[in-house]
């Protein structure tokens, strides 16, 4: 069994040492990459840190640029945001470090995949380790952790949202290791974010309304919409949806990952901008809130990218998606800006409505729905399964897995584009 | 912990990063303490010391770290008998709840009176899990409990005593498991050789257990009491952990005029 993504609800198998059947071809490998080196020492490859540092610069420019120099935001909002940068940079660091440690730890418990979008080729036989996200999830909640002493008050009111915040995030990541280690069945797993949202819940005591865009509201008559506990049930769905969307927008070596840090710098740029717009303390302070959660999560989550990207050298399991998924509905929903959060998830939403047949049962649903790799071209095929990534292959023709990541990662950014060039008018 | 304590189960990590994971656990609990960081002078020490109370400021924080890596730790090493993680917790646990009820019933301080209820409102779920636990743990186990299991149980308890402050009685409470530590010291910091598994010495052909030179509270007590069999031994183990508790209680009584 191999490593498995985009079937109900993906799931990552665990492979106990099943082998895979290699195609019988007489012909030599095709161009992919040749299987990385692997000894006891380094279990994995090394960081593809040039890689890291080019995409940060792209993602991070034009944020310091809003942060520092666009927007003119007072020193005591910007002192623990700079505290909080560098703390998530000790944190790209830290989990650089610790990714090859966990590995062999990984491997030894025989947590691996194979890599499926490379099979009959050397690299498809190479044991892949799984579940890595749960490094990015232990230095993310010691960072968190240990941020609150620089910022807040201990009788502050914030500590309470933040530390249920955080018991969200944790809550998810355990459930989602104990989904890779025990392979939990796929329905039981749609409801383990809904567990893990209550803590969120029970803490949340924003207000309950909605903004109506400004087109309906001659229809609607109200301007703001009191929703009352209709919008705690609203929070409740958001959370399963988005844990379970950026679970099953997978498959591609960096997709998950990839896709993640897009939204987060994504919504450091929102906050920043909405800081940076607004003189409402409260206001500011909900969206600082968010970055405080957003920065780790981007800084670490680059760490694994810096492994994960193609071709990858560790897999990141359902724990990883299922705890950037929780993390960024948390900053959604406790920094109020949660509808914005639904338009930054454009492309998964596309993803879900695609997959729709398939998930209810309309159309036969593969345990993979993966796009065909064709080991002698070396290109992936689409196939007539309906999510995002083989529709976007049907549309545009047959794609090296690399360039296949970097085009969907684009359709992201243009999502995301739309919600910057609409906003003025929703 | 829980988390930290399942991906022990799984990955199997070293020892020694064994030891750190509870500090980086109870960092939350350490932030989140909002409450008096004083202890009380003992009457008795009044007149050497010259306060009535110390306010020890961040070393208290220092102190509830250590507590939270000792407590968790402790019930760790105090294992290896069928049903002895999870009965001694199930122990503990009612002690701790008794103690909340009779704190609750002696006190008129409202704000004292809702800590001992936050303790309780953890506590109770703690013991009914467990006990649920219990039914399938107790000797013969059908299932093992893990580390998961123990740094959970650790953590909880640590907790509820740090935010019930009252953890200097929870000390108490756990009177058996100090003395397994004191008694594992030597081997713990590499005094004496210290095997891989430090159980008892079990014997097919009698069905018994004795105990070996190892130093942990259930192979003394084998030493002292002789040879037994693993259910009885973790009956009489379970009895000592009540006496350390009921001590405790006795202790408080006795000194309740005389020492706070």
């Amino acid at each position: 069994m191999a490593r498995k993504r985009a079937s109900e609800p993906a799931t990552i198998t665990t492979t106990k040492g099943f082998t895979v059947a290699t195609n019988k071809e007489t012909k030599p490998p095709p161009p992919p990459p040749p299987p990385q080196e692997t000894s006891n020492d380094q279990p994995i490859a090394p960081p593809k840190k040039g890689f890291i540092f080019k995409l940060s610069l792209l993602l991070v420019a034009p944020y310091f640029y809003l942060l520092f120099f666009h927007y003119q935001i007072q020193h005591d909002l910007i002192k623990p945001i700079l505290i909080n940068a560098g703390l998530s940079l000790a944190g790209f660091f830290l989990t650089v470090k610790m990714i090859p440690v966990a590995s062999k730890y990984v491997l030894k418990r025989n947590l691996f995949g194979y890599d499926i979008n490379k099979k009959g080729t050397p690299q498809g036989t190479v044991k892949v380790p799984e579940s890595l996200g749960i490094v990015v999830a232990v230095v993310f909640m010691v960072l968190t952790i240990v941020f609150q002493f620089f910022n807040f008050a201990p009788d502050s009111n914030w500590l309470v949202e933040y530390n249920a915040a955080l018991a969200s995030i944790c809550f998810m990541t355990l459930l989602g290791f104990i989904d890779d280690v025990l392979d939990v069945p796929w329905r039981v797993k749609l409801l383990l974010p809904s567990i893990a949202a209550f803590p969120l819940l029970m803490a949340y005591a924003g207000h309950t309304t909605i903004i109506i865009p400004k087109p309906l509201v001659s229809y609607i008559g109200l301007k703001v919409l009191d929703l009352g506990f209709i919008y705690k049930i609203y929070m409740w769905f958001l959370a399963i949806f988005c844990t379970n969307c950026i679970n099953i927008h997978a498959g591609i070596n960096g997709l998950e990952v990839g896709q993640t840090v897009v939204i987060a710098s994504a919504i450091l740029i929102h906050n920043v901008m909405q800081i940076g717009v607004s003189t409402d303390p409260e206001y500011q302070q909900a969206h600082a809130f968010s970055m405080y959660l957003v920065q780790p999560l981007l800084a670490t989550s680059l760490a694994l990218l810096s492994y994960n990207w193609y071709p990858s050298s560790v897999f990141v399991g359902d724990t990883y998606t299922y705890f950037a998924g929780m993390t960024l509905v948390v900053v959604g929903i406790l920094g109020h800006f949660s509808e914005t959060l639904l338009i930054f998830f454009l492309a998964q939403v596309l993803n879900f409505l695609l997959s729709v047949p398939q998930l209810f049962g309309f159309r036969h649903c593969p345990r993979h729905r993966l796009p065909r790799f064709d080991p002698q071209t070396g290109l992936l095929t689409g196939t007539n399964d309906g999510t995002l990534v083989n529709f976007y292959l049907r549309m545009f023709g047959r794609k090296t897995e690399n360039s296949l990541c970097v085009h969907l990662l684009l359709v992201q950014v243009i999502c995301l584009c739309v919600k910057f060039y609409l906003s003025p008018y929703l | 912990m829980t988390l930290l304590g399942f991906i022990d189960d799984v990955l199997d990590v070293p020892w020694r990063v064994k030891l750190v994971l509870p500090s980086i656990a109870a960092l939350p609990l350490l932030m989140a303490y909002a409450g008096h960081t004083t202890i009380i002078i003992p009457k008795p020490l009044i007149p050497y010391v010259g306060l009535k109370v110390l306010d020890l400021g961040f070393i208290y924080k220092i102190y509830m770290w250590f507590l939270a890596i000792f407590c968790t730790n402790c019930i760790n090493i105090h294992a290896g008998l069928n049903g002895l993680e999870v009965g001694q917790t199930v122990v503990i646990a009612s002690a701790i709840l008794i103690h909340n009820v009779m704190q609750i019933g002696a006190s008129s301080d409202p704000e004292y009176q809702q800590a001992h209820a936050f303790s309780v409102y953890l506590v109770q779920p703690l013991l009914a899990t467990s006990m649920a636990l219990l039914s399938y743990n107790w000797y013969p186990s059908s299932v093992f409990v893990g580390d998961t299991y123990t740094y959970f149980a650790g953590m909880t308890m640590a907790v509820v005593g740090i935010l019930g402050h009252f953890s200097e009685t929870l000390l108490i409470f756990f009177l058996a498991q100090v003395l397994n530590f004191l008694l594992s010291v030597p081997q713990l910091f590499g005094f004496r050789h210290c095997p891989r598994h430090r159980l008892p010495r079990f014997d097919p052909q009698t069905g018994l257990l004795t105990g070996t030179d190892d130093g942990t509270l259930v192979n003394f007590y084998l030493r002292m009491f002789g040879r037994k069999s693993e259910n009885s031994l973790c009956v009489h183990l379970l009895l000592v952990q009540a006496l350390g508790c009921c001590i405790c209680f006795g202790l408080r009584y006795l000194l309740t005029g005389w020492y706070k």
